[in-house]
């Protein structure tokens, strides 16, 4: 009987088959690569699936090295699976979108007049499937290490996705910009690898490894001497430094702030690899590590509080550069990266379930979103601007309506899967707020967030599909085929109803937790390999970290416990649909105006994205370059002018010196036997023979 | 009646010394090579003296080594005695000062 277990690792093989078949013999192959995508996606989607119900029906956890590279006695480093509720549950998100992606791009790539004569399929496809393959390893590695290759190997995916038309002039530039920014935040990551590898001479996830050992130590200061700690630093000190090294990966690839500045130029690339990137790989990446590695960083309150504010700052700053975006996709973007910062404000208050469901939820209606936007590019021969679309809606249906729960569930409206998970994350950071004020401040800004979400998501709904249509592309849109409405009707679908995979204040009005599916699955852990318990990756493990190891108690809503779930999701509601309300106002009627221009200078401010990518170049030109000069100057001047300076002097006297050398044997015998001579009266002097 | 040891080394002195003015004052050479035998061949005389003296033969056995040494030296300084020849046209020390700095 054969394991889903031990076929785990076909699940990241299978993609990458894809890749090898699509850059050797794509060409000649019906559809140029499609073909074979889809087929490998769609094993992996099935393999996972299995994975995921043999986890659901024996509640197993599974961790098994594959491969073990370097063993140097009790220290390995091993390539390993590790399949827990958690990355069951991404494996399925990342393979089913990858799938859907897949399908989508035979529409819009092999059917679009343009992109065919731009060609280069095999390549695009061979990207596609190394990009779902490095993702989909990254999700079951069972240690740090490999975990931070296939992060790396996603990055490099992005670079050949995002810059895949190449010759024209801003992909390769923003693929560049792509590929250097995280790489910025992923020199920390690597830094925190091996520190980590030092200070717990392990890097694996699972029971045993490094979150484990750490939190196990800051609960009851055992272990100690297992641990290793530069000098004499205190060891939760350290452990925070290690932790925001990590940390300096996860906010590149996860677009945070300061290093979200990637994100929107990536929009370059072709529309289904944004929906790829931004929906279930590159930047889903980063706060799945987080989750991953939970257990490290749930007992420390100072990295704890910066990721909190990190992500509610940037949930509220992306979500106010969308307000003023033109361009569909870029409106897209920074809600992808809003959203993720309330993944992150999530895990930093604890809400470890709350982040997993938004991811979950997320995953699925940003996917559907690019699509919809990808479906709306193609069908009116590339016009992105929001202003030359509208009265879209007629025209294209099945892309209205799916776009339109897309985005309902963006914006949080009941009862679309958006509305549950964000409102769990502001619940849960509300609660550590109501004690913790600095968390307080983070929980504002997510509130906050959450208007200008529902205000840019509709305006951008409002603006595409309602009105009547501002140029003549939108007027007679191409129509599209079932391989681009498919995959939206699919996610349509899981957008409309994976919100109640986890209804908490539902379930808390009707005292009933049974319902919580997501919250329960992510709290099971029983035998692993048939052994022992898994308790170190539960729910219930983090929150009692959280709660009792780094300090973060739950304060207790105003209302009743039962009410207050209730009372604060209708809040974040009436915001949300307070935002639509208002977009609906300005942008759903005949003629919509720019209303941006009448910011002023505030607005102005906003549209150059803060000046953020200014001051990022100016850092590059400004002081890093001058100070690498005056370094390069340090260094050619003083550092190589001292040996310079010293081997000058024996090139100097050898100059002189060489010159007694005439070439005539006669005059060398001469020096010789003078200088025996002389040897031999000195002796004789110091001997006294002359006495 | 037997030689005392002084006298072969006076003997060998002299014959060095006569060998080592010959390179310092000649050009020739051919006269150089045959000043070189002749410190070799002081150096014989001291190896024979000292070994008849301590009654040892290892002495005279390293003589012999240096005869046969000698002999091979004879022969690559006559090949480049040949060489100098062919190329300066005559058999001068000084002439050949390329190989200097």
């Amino acid at each position: 009987m054969v394991n889903a277990f031990d076929l785990v690792w076909l699940i990241a093989a299978l993609p990458f088959l894809s890749f090898v078949v699509s850059v050797t013999v794509g060409r000649w192959l019906p559809k140029e690569g499609a073909l074979p995508g889809i087929a490998a996606t769609a094993g992996s989607l099935a393999l996972s699936l299995w994975a995921f119900l043999t986890v659901r029906s024996s509640g197993a956890h599974y961790e098994n090295d594959l491969y073990t590279w370097i063993d140097a006695g009790g220290f390995e480093l091993t390539f390993g699976v590790l399949v827990d509720p958690l990355s069951s549950m991404m494996l399925v998100i990342v393979s089913l979108v990858a799938f859907l992606v897949h399908v989508f791009s035979m529409g819009y790539m092999n059917d679009d007049k343009l992109h065919r004569e731009k060609g280069g399929f095999p390549r695009y496809y061979a990207g596609l499937g190394l990009f779902s393959a490095s993702m989909l390893a990254f999700v079951f590695s069972s240690n740090l290490l490999m975990a931070f290759m296939f992060f790396e190997l996603v990055g490099l995916c992005s670079w050949i996705l995002i810059g895949f038309w190449f010759r024209e002039e801003a992909p390769p530039s923003a693929a560049k910009k792509a590929f250097l920014v995280t790489r910025f935040g992923d020199y920390f990551f690597l830094v925190g690898v091996v520190g980590i590898l030092v200070t717990f001479g392990t890097s694996g996830f699972a029971d045993g490894g490094f979150p484990q050992i750490a939190s196990h130590f800051l609960e009851t200061g055992e272990g100690a001497d297992h641990i290793w700690v530069p000098g004499d630093l205190d060891t939760q000190t350290w452990f925070s430094i290690l932790g925001l090294l990590v940390l300096g990966g996860v906010i590149g690839k996860s677009a945070q702030f300061p290093l979200h500045t990637w994100l929107p130029d990536a929009m370059e690339g072709p529309t289904p690899v944004s929906a790829l990137i931004h929906a279930a790989t590159m930047v889903a990446a980063g706060v799945y590590l987080v989750a991953r590695m939970f257990g490290f960083y749930a007992g420390l309150p100072t990295v704890l509080a910066i990721i909190a504010f990190i992500g509610g700052f940037t949930a509220l700053f992306a979500a106010s550069m969308g307000v003023v975006k033109d361009d569909i996709k870029q409106v897209l973007a920074y809600s992808t990266i809003s959203q993720y910062g309330y993944m992150m404000l999530a895990l930093g208050v604890g809400g470890y379930v709350a982040a997993s469901f938004h991811l979950l939820n997320h995953a699925f209606f940003k996917a559907l979103l690019f699509l919809g936007a990808g479906a709306v590019i193609v069908a009116t021969h590339h016009h992105q601007d929001m202003w030359k679309l509208g009265g879209l809606k007629r025209e294209m249906p099945v892309t209205y309506y799916t776009f339109l729960a897309g985005s309902l569930a963006l914006a949080g409206i009941v009862p679309f899967s958006g509305f549950w998970s964000k409102d769990e994350v502001l619940y849960d950071a509300l609660l550590i707020g109501l004690e913790q004020p600095l968390f307080l401040a983070a929980y504002a800004m997510g509130l906050l967030a959450v208007f200008l979400t529902g205000f840019y998501t509709f305006r951008m709904v409002f603006l595409t599909f309602h009105g009547e249509p501002r140029s003549e592309h939108a007027e007679h849109p191409e129509p599209l085929r079932w391989n681009t409405k498919g995959p939206l009707a699919v996610l349509g679908v899981l957008a409309t109803v994976t919100g109640l995979l986890n209804m908490k204040p539902v379930a808390e009005l009707i005292g009933n937790h049974d319902i919580l599916y997501l919250e329960n699955w992510l709290d099971s852990g029983t035998a692993a390999n048939g052994g022992e318990w898994m308790g170190s990756l539960t729910y219930h493990h983090y929150g009692h970290l959280v709660h009792e190891v780094a300090g973060l108690h739950e304060g207790s809503p105003p209302p009743s416990a039962e009410l207050a779930p209730i009372v604060f999701g209708a809040i974040s509601l009436s915001l949300a649909l307070g935002g639509a309300l208002l977009a609906k106002s300005i942008y759903d009627v005949p003629e919509p105006e720019r209303m941006t221009d009448r910011l002023g200078p505030v607005g102005r401010v906003v549209q150059r994205n803060y000046y953020l990518d200014e001051f990022q170049v100016w850092l590059a030109t400004g002081v890093t370059e001058p100070v690498a000069r005056a370094s390069n100057t340090f260094d050619q001047g003083i550092i190589d002018g001292a040996v310079n300076a010293t081997s000058s002097v024996s090139l100097f006297s050898g100059e002189r010196v060489r010159r007694i050398q005439s070439g005539a044997v006669t005059n060398y015998v001469l020096v010789i036997v003078m200088s025996l001579i002389v040897f031999v009266v000195a002796v004789g002097i110091v001997g006294g023979w002359f006495l | 009646m037997t030689v005392p040891v002084e006298w072969y080394l006076v003997l060998s002195a002299a014959v060095f010394c006569i060998g080592i003015f010959g390179i310092l004052t000649r050009r020739n050479a051919l006269i150089f090579l045959i000043s070189v035998e002749l410190m070799l061949n002081a150096a014989n005389i001291n190896l024979v003296a000292f070994s008849h003296f301590y009654g040892n033969a290892t002495g005279q056995v390293f003589a012999l080594f240096t005869i046969g040494l000698a002999a091979a030296e004879v022969a690559i300084g006559i090949g480049i005695i040949l060489v100098l020849t062919r190329n300066f046209g005559e058999a001068d020390v000084t002439l050949p000062t390329e190989m200097r700095w």
